[in-house]
């Protein structure tokens, strides 16, 4: 940290400046910082790239749970009653307390969690659930069919915002103490993914407390139990004795302090109040390479960002509607210019709408950039000298997201575009969104946390029927429609495959990046593994040193 | 005296009737927050519902005096983002700023009584620079530039005080100097012109001529001069400490309502911010009421004006 | 913009009394005596005329297009470190914009808001405090009851709320500060009318039979003008203040809009690896704000001569 000192003199130079300012002597300010400059610049090109620590276990993880975990937060948990999580954070620290009845592992893979096994009728429709007998609430209650059942009853007449999410089982019986049956419309390849993101919640302890003290203080099955929880400063957490998973979890107390400025988590990681930080600039995780004690760790997130097009209201009468020109945008954009200057370096081009690690990533080229070819081919689509046109993104939504668009910008206007940036506010900007009110090209983006695109896809190319979406192509509609309907793991793969080649040669969006994710851990942390999806699992976790 | 206060009081009513109105309809120029406040993936359906739920379908008027009727017993509705009752949220958040709005005080008094005296007392001199440039300076600092340098000096290089949260009693010292930084240079004025005001008045002069005018005394007045104003200008700092502190809670991790506003508005909490902002306005009405009636105690003139 | 409020109080502080028989020639020549005794004045003044200069003539003075990215270029070290180059004097922000051009024109979003939201404040602040001054009795109670209303909320609070309902823009946060701080106005307004009106050589106006209007242009006007300029010197640097403020929030105009605010705004996240991009925007409104409020002081000293002797 030593430019910060840097700062410090500089500031406390620039001080004594003003005090001879005000005092009338000739001493001016600027001349002063630039001093300090000269030496800051040495220290901060000293660091080039971030380099990815090796985890070096020294000892083995503990038998018993030991030490104290504590993990910032990048915004405040707004309930941690699993059907009311409005946002990651929150759902990452309701996730230490409960369990789903399946698990997605690591690798993205599916395993059993409070289920032992699941069987599937022929017809594909019918999921029986057998559920582990071992398992126990926090406050002592046997695990039984009855809280499945609850889990879902709750969920979809809680008159919850993401109440939706439960309609897609058709129903849901208990058969016995310990077997549940659940049914679905149609057969649903992504059916089990749902189950690992409906966490069991119990119903006779909510019976007995009633809805208001179980969302001030909830239980449920998983690792860690909820001791305290002051809003706005920290959520405290103990291990749970009982819990079902032998030799879990590894530490004996969790501790989430929210932080929502950045810059102060890296403070925060450097003194070590804290023990792991989220949601860092690359710019922040460079700056911590030097720290002592502290590991920077990157991974790629599964969110594309894009500049969309509307094809639906204002677009309608737009050159946008012409392929040539879609493609040409695409060229105009330098994206690895754009990712070299805001993640230095650190994000992929994104080639379509399939990230990486989804199902029936293609690994196809990125478009590059090529203003020359964007030039003919906008020549050839009739617009030789360009065109004008509004365009908008949201800001305060995303990482450096306003920036990109300015680059996004920048670029359109050599090729002759010249487009009227409004940034707007996020919530108005979604509001906007929502009623398809926004300009001919808008940008945004879209995660996913199911290990596949296919929510992805139909939540910006849905057309009418989708609330955010401003593209309707029926060719994409059909592929999407085979997609859900797809069993077949393979199968699905390859019509994946062939919507992304169709949405190269008709890009409905300027494709720009998928991001990298950058968080720092203090180096007693051991096995945390965060994943694309944002989100990760502590109950493996554990501090050396302990 | 009576009559002085009960119009006070009755003017402070009004005033929060008033708030109350504009707080309202202040809400709801934005138009329709269902679209923000539901996720994305929402049916139609859905937001039908949640309009209905929230009621904001029904006629302006009715939501009026819903809005009016439910204010009075402090009854704002459940923030729309953290699902637990508006009010109480805000409520239990008033302690934290207090503890820093107050810490912010009593620092900016350490610094800034002492270099006011010195400097009324010997305008001109490098203590006297000393106390208009920092004040000056407290000015002109964005508090959130001066909280940044204030962590990343004291609590990362130093390792003096902890940089977030309100764990204890070292915790305070960083936002705490960061609020009172800014709050001083009106201080530092003040008692400055207050005191060169005493030792400009006839009857000091007359006395120190006369070389009748013992320190101590001459001291004694200076300092009831300065007390009066003192005590309006603690009523009134409250009310922008409450704006500062959007900036240094959100900074510091403190859990106080500075950082409740920025969550709120991040999240276009409408239910959240009408409670915050008349809570807010009550609490600064009250502490203007109160000013006014210590005022009125301590300055015997006021009594006989209006 | 009233963290200054107790001693900017109109009715205890700033009050002019009438001093017809020194005239504006005797105060302008108190004023450059006062200039010359009080060096912080011409510091002042010299460095608000340089900023007015350069908002009139950014376009002629800035190397480049404030907008103009070059992401190649991006972070580039101010030009007289090791790894600076001369075409950006003060080095480029994170998308490679030259920091020098962009403060220049940083300048001319500032004072628009300054110039633009003290001109909206004052003149509805004017209007409405003379009303209320000059018609007295029910009509001043009513207006009063509304000043003191809005003068009773947490400032920043409804401005940041106000700002984030009404969206980014430049003409928004001018009519936010341009609302928001009417009441000022109208009471600084309010009061120097009732205290002219209530002094002798109105009364003998009106007993020589002079009309109102007379009475308001010939000597109420005039006399409101040095008041309401020092007024307007604190508030202008108040809000060229909280601009910043609000764009630290993301509130202010939006992000291309070279203004100091958001160029402060965005340059927070690379504190610690490129501080320049802050530290210039920062010390930008720093330099503004101290020269203002030196301005002031001393506008207010040769404004008001009955505070000549106190000072303030």
């Amino acid at each position: 940290m030593l430019s910060f000192k840097r700062y410090w003199i500089a500031f406390i130079v620039a001080i004594a400046g003003m005090l001879a300012l005000v005092a009338c002597a000739p001493t001016t300010v600027i001349e002063t910082v630039v001093v300090t400059e000269k030496e800051e610049v040495i220290v901060t090109q000293e660091v080039e790239v971030v380099k990815e620590v090796e985890v070096v276990k020294e000892v083995a993880p503990p038998e018993m749970p030991v030490g104290t975990l504590t993990v910032a937060l990048s915004t405040f948990p707004n309930s941690l009653d699993p059907p009311q999580t409005a946002e990651r954070n929150a759902t990452n620290a309701s996730q230490t307390m409960f369990d789903g009845l399946m698990w997605v592992n690591d690798d993205g893979g599916l395993d059993n969690a409070l289920a032992e096994s699941v069987e599937l009728s022929e017809d594909g429709l019918t999921y029986t659930f057998h559920l582990r007998k071992d398992v126990t609430f926090h406050n002592g209650d046997p695990l039984t069919a009855d809280d499945v059942v609850f889990t879902y009853d709750r969920g979809l007449n809680g008159g919850f915002e993401y109440s939706y999410l439960f309609e897609r089982a058709k129903s849901w019986t208990k058969v016995d103490d310990y077997t549940v049956e659940m049914t679905t419309e149609a057969p649903d390849p992504l059916f089990l993914r749902m189950m690992a993101t409906t966490l069991i919640q119990p119903a006779g302890y909510h019976a007995e407390v009633g809805e208001e003290a179980f969302v001030a203080h909830p239980i449920g099955t998983g690792p860690f139990m909820l001791v305290e929880w002051e809003k706005g400063d920290h959520i405290t957490l103990a291990a749970n004795p009982n819990y079902w998973q032998e030799g879990y979890p590894k530490v004996e107390n969790l501790i989430f302090r929210p932080i929502p400025e950045s810059a102060t988590r890296v403070a925060a990681i450097q003194t070590g109040e804290v023990d792991i930080v989220q949601r860092l600039s690359s710019e922040e995780a460079q700056s911590l390479l030097g720290a002592t004690n502290v590991q920077v760790i990157r991974y790629p997130v599964d969110r594309v960002y894009y500049i969309a097009f509307n094809n639906l209201t204002s677009g309608l009468d737009q050159p946008t509607m012409d392929p040539n020109v879609r493609l040409a945008m695409n060229y105009a954009v330098d994206v690895d210019a754009i990712i070299d200057a805001l993640f230095d370096g650190f994000a992929t081009p994104a080639v379509g709408f399939v990230t990486p690690g989804n199902l029936g990533f293609d690994n196809a080229d990125p478009f590059g950039y090529d203003p020359d070819k964007a030039l003919t081919l906008l020549a050839d689509a009739g617009y030789p000298d360009g065109f004008e046109m509004d365009f908008a993104c949201p800001a305060g939504a995303y990482t450096n997201f306003e920036q990109v668009c300015e680059a996004v910008q920048g670029y359109l206007r050599e090729v002759g575009i010249e487009t009227n940036l409004d940034l707007m506010e996020s919530g108005q900007y979604w509001d906007l969104e929502a009623t398809k009110a926004l300009p001919p090209i808008f940008g945004d983006s879209w995660s996913s946390t199911l290990g596949e695109s296919i929510n992805r896809l139909e939540g910006a190319l849905g057309g009418w029927d989708a609330s955010y979406s401003a593209w309707s192509d029926p060719v994409i509609d059909d592929f999407m429609a085979q997609i859900n309907t797809e069993m077949d793991t393979q199968a699905r793969a390859d019509l994946y495959g062939e919507l992304q080649v169709y949405m190269r040669e008709n890009p409905p969006f300027i494709y720009l990046y998928s991001p990298n994710a950058f968080e720092a851990i203090n180096s007693r942390v051991q096995d945390y593994r965060p994943r694309s999806a944002e989100d990760y699992n502590l109950f493996y976790t554990w501090v050396a040193g302990e | 005296m009576q009559k002085y206060l009960l119009s006070r009081l009755l003017q402070a009513v009004l005033i929060l009737f008033g708030v109350l109105v504009l707080v309202f309809f202040m809400v709801r120029i934005a138009g329709d927050p269902v679209n923000l406040m539901v996720p994305r993936e929402a049916s139609e359906e859905y937001r039908e519902e949640f309009r209905n739920m929230m009621g904001f379908n029904r006629p302006l008027l009715v939501q009026l005096a819903d809005f009016m009727g439910g204010a009075l017993v402090g009854d704002f509705g459940n923030s729309l983002h953290f699902k637990e009752p508006a009010m109480p949220m805000v409520v239990h958040r008033l302690p934290a700023t207090l503890e820093l709005a107050g810490a912010g005080m009593i620092m900016a008094i350490v610094v800034a009584i002492p270099l006011g005296l010195i400097g009324g007392f010997r305008p001109g001199t490098w203590i006297d620079s000393l106390g208009r440039f920092l004040g000056l300076l407290g000015q002109s600092t964005p508090s959130f530039w001066l909280a940044l340098l204030m962590i990343f000096f004291f609590a990362v290089d130093l390792g003096w005080f902890p940089s977030f949260g309100r764990d204890s009693i070292k915790s305070i010292i960083l936002p705490g100097f960061v609020m009172g930084f800014g709050g001083m240079g009106a201080l530092v004025r003040l008692t400055r012109s207050a005191t060169m005001e005493i030792r400009g008045e006839d009857y000091i002069r007359t006395a120190r001529s006369k070389g009748l005018l013992p320190k101590t005394i001459y001291i004694k007045h200076v300092l009831r001069n300065v007390l009066i104003p003192l005590v309006s200008v603690i009523g009134v700092s409250f009310g922008y400490s409450l704006g500062g502190s959007i900036y240094i809670e959100t900074i510091f991790a403190w859990p106080g309502m500075g950082q409740l506003v920025q969550q709120a508005i991040g999240w276009r909490d409408y239910p959240l911010i009408q409670a915050i902002a008349v809570f807010t306005s009550v609490v600064v009405v009250l502490m203007s009421l109160l000013t006014d009636v210590a005022y009125a105690f301590i300055d015997p003139r006021i009594r006989y004006n209006d | 913009m009233t963290d200054l409020a107790p001693e900017m109080n109109p009715e205890r502080g700033t009050g002019l009394q009438v001093d017809e028989e020194r005239g504006w020639r005797a105060r302008l020549a108190y004023g450059r005596k006062l200039l010359q005794r009080d060096k912080s004045g011409v510091i002042g003044l010299t460095i608000f005329i340089v900023l007015v200069l350069t908002a009139v003539f950014a376009p002629q003075i800035a190397p480049h297009d404030p907008e103009q990215q070059n992401l190649r270029m991006a972070k580039t070290p101010p030009a007289w470190t090791a790894e600076g180059t001369w075409e950006f004097p003060l080095g480029t922000d994170n998308l490679g914009r030259d920091l020098l051009s962009r403060i220049i024109f940083g300048t001319r979003v500032s004072l628009a808001v300054g110039f633009l939201g003290v001109l909206i404040a004052g003149s509805l602040g004017m209007l409405v405090g003379a009303i209320a001054g000059f018609v007295g009795g029910r009509v001043d109670n009513i207006i009063m009851g509304g000043i003191n209303l809005i003068l009773a909320l947490p400032y920043l609070l409804f401005v940041v709320v106000i700002a984030s309902i009404l969206g980014r823009s430049l003409i928004n946060v001018i009519l936010i500060f341009g609302f928001t701080d009417m009441p000022i106005f109208a009471r600084v307004t309010r009061g120097e009318v009732l205290r002219i009106r209530e002094s002798g050589y109105v009364e003998s106006a009106i007993s020589v039979g002079a009309g109102r209007w007379r009475i308001l242009f010939d000597h109420i006007l005039p006399n409101l003008i040095g008041p309401l300029i020092t007024v307007a010197t604190f508030e202008m640097s108040g809000m060229i203040f909280y601009e910043a403020g609000l764009g630290f929030l993301g509130l202010s105009v939006p992000p291309s809009v070279p203004s100091w605010g958001n160029m402060l705004s965005a340059g927070r996240k690379y504190l610690t690896t490129s501080p320049w991009i802050a530290a210039f925007p920062g010390f930008a409104i720093m330099i503004t704000s101290l020269s203002m409020n030196l301005l002031g002081d001393w506008l207010r000293d040769v404004m008001d001569p009955r505070l000549r002797r106190t000072e303030r």
